[in-house]
């Protein structure tokens, strides 16, 4: 399936929903939401609510985020916002702050 | 340079031409096709088709015609009932209206355009009367 | 471009603006405006419901809003634009249809100053080497003398007549010929009189 592709330098304001994955290497401001997974690379930004089956976070990432299916936090990542998804990790180094809610 | 035909090159009887050296002030109608490959001022109105060649000046305040095709200067609006051609050599300014407006790379042009077509629902679909940047009409 | 392309998927929408310097390829509905520093290229399926700036415009799909471009803009077939289109170079191919202003030449000027064709606007004619814009302008305007309608200048464009009045090229006179055209409207040359007073 064809993916989304926010790439470094690219700034989106506002709400972005798809059926399809997301890669965000930009900004992204206001809320994010996909049916498939989201990957937030090294060097994005998010500050939005994100809503996703998926979510591999190696970025910035300020916002509550929701996954159907599992959160990842890689090494990179840098989240303030509460997460809720059936599986969390969370690497060594990520650096994370909020509420962690594994009660699918 | 200016060179007159006074005969169409391939005359079927309904197709004439405004030769290289000719000047028209006024009104100039008919039903066959036009060739302009001179200087026009004032009024076009033929059913046939109309080309206003490269070199061509054209200034009319109205011009109609079925198709379209201008490869010349041309200053006034144009409303076609066919389609609306503005080839590279083009220079026109004013409105165009047609069932299609084309525009070749390297047309000088400064108008609007006014197709009728409807756009797809999500942006609105009908949108005639939209006055977007619209011009008003010429005079 | 292609590692600094981003690309809004078929499926995606976005509620809001995109910026930034890059290249941008719209396959889904973006709905706020769209201004980036690179080309972008609306597909076939692609609709933005706003503005769109960038160096080199592509548009393929749907687009309600002005469509800027640095260097170019270009439509092919499919296209539907409603809006202006402003770049130095546009091109439209059959298949695509706009309503809107359109002006080559000058990428993101502003359309007060061509949008309307006024007596100024004319008077800085396009590069035909023998028209005399100002004069007809000026001729168009002023109002008939004597209301009979002259006559011969009309020419019948029926049959074979091919040329008319064909005076050497180089003695076209420069002056305001006499005003045939107006005779054919002349409740705009009584207007346009009262205006010159």
């Amino acid at each position: 399936m064809a993916s989304t592709v926010i790439g470094a330098g690219i700034t989106i304001e506002g709400e972005i929903t798809t059926d399809e994955d997301v890669v965000v290497t930009g900004t992204v401001r206001g809320k994010l939401s996909a049916k498939e997974t989201i990957t937030i690379e090294p060097g994005a930004s998010v500050e939005a609510d994100v809503v996703g089956g998926s979510l591999v976070v190696g970025g910035a990432l300020t916002g509550n985020v929701t996954a159907t299916e599992r959160v990842d936090l890689q090494s990179g990542a840098r989240v303030i916002g509460n997460v809720k998804a059936a599986r969390v990790t969370i690497a060594d180094g990520a650096q994370f702050k909020g509420n962690v809610d594994m009660d699918v | 340079m200016a060179q007159t035909r006074t005969a169409p090159r391939d005359n079927p009887g309904r197709e004439a031409r405004i030769g290289s050296g000719a000047r028209v002030r006024g009104r100039v109608h008919g039903d066959g096709n036009l060739i302009i490959e001179g200087h026009v001022e004032g009024e076009l109105a033929i059913r046939g088709d109309l080309t206003i060649a490269d070199g061509a000046s054209v200034t009319c305040q109205a011009v109609e015609a079925h198709a379209i095709t201008i490869g010349g200067a041309l200053e006034g609006d144009v409303a076609a009932t066919g389609p609306v051609r503005l080839t590279a050599g083009a220079r026109v300014r004013g409105n165009l209206r047609g069932t299609a407006v084309s525009i070749e790379d390297g047309a000088r042009y400064s108008g609007r355009l006014d197709c009728e077509f409807d756009l797809p629902p999500e942006l609105g679909g009908a949108s005639r009367g939209e006055t977007r940047g619209r011009t008003p009409a010429r005079r | 471009m292609a590692a600094n392309t981003s690309v809004i998927g078929r499926t995606t929408r976005v509620h809001g603006r995109v910026t930034g310097a890059v290249d941008l390829e719209i396959q889904g509905f973006v709905e706020g405006e769209v201004a980036v520093g690179g080309d972008v290229t609306i597909d076939a399926h692609g609709m933005v419901g706003a503005g769109v700036r960038g160096r080199r415009l592509v548009v393929r799909g749907a687009v309600k809003g002005d469509l800027v471009g640095e260097e170019a803009v270009l439509l092919e077939d499919g296209a539907r634009v409603v809006g202006d289109i402003r770049a130095p170079r546009v091109t439209i191919v059959p298949g695509a249809f706009v309503r809107g202003f359109v002006q080559t030449g000058e990428p993101g000027e502003a359309p007060s100053r061509a949008a309307r064709p006024q007596v100024a606007a004319r008077l800085a004619p396009p590069p035909a080497p023998k028209t005399v814009p100002a004069a007809v302008t000026r001729a168009a305007a002023a109002p008939p003398p004597m209301p009979a309608p002259s006559k011969p200048a009309k020419a019948e464009v029926a049959h074979s007549v091919a040329t008319v009045g064909s005076s050497t090229a180089n003695s076209a006179p420069r002056r305001p010929p006499p005003p045939v055209v107006p005779a054919l409207k002349k409740a705009k040359g009584q207007i346009a009189k009262r205006k010159e007073r």
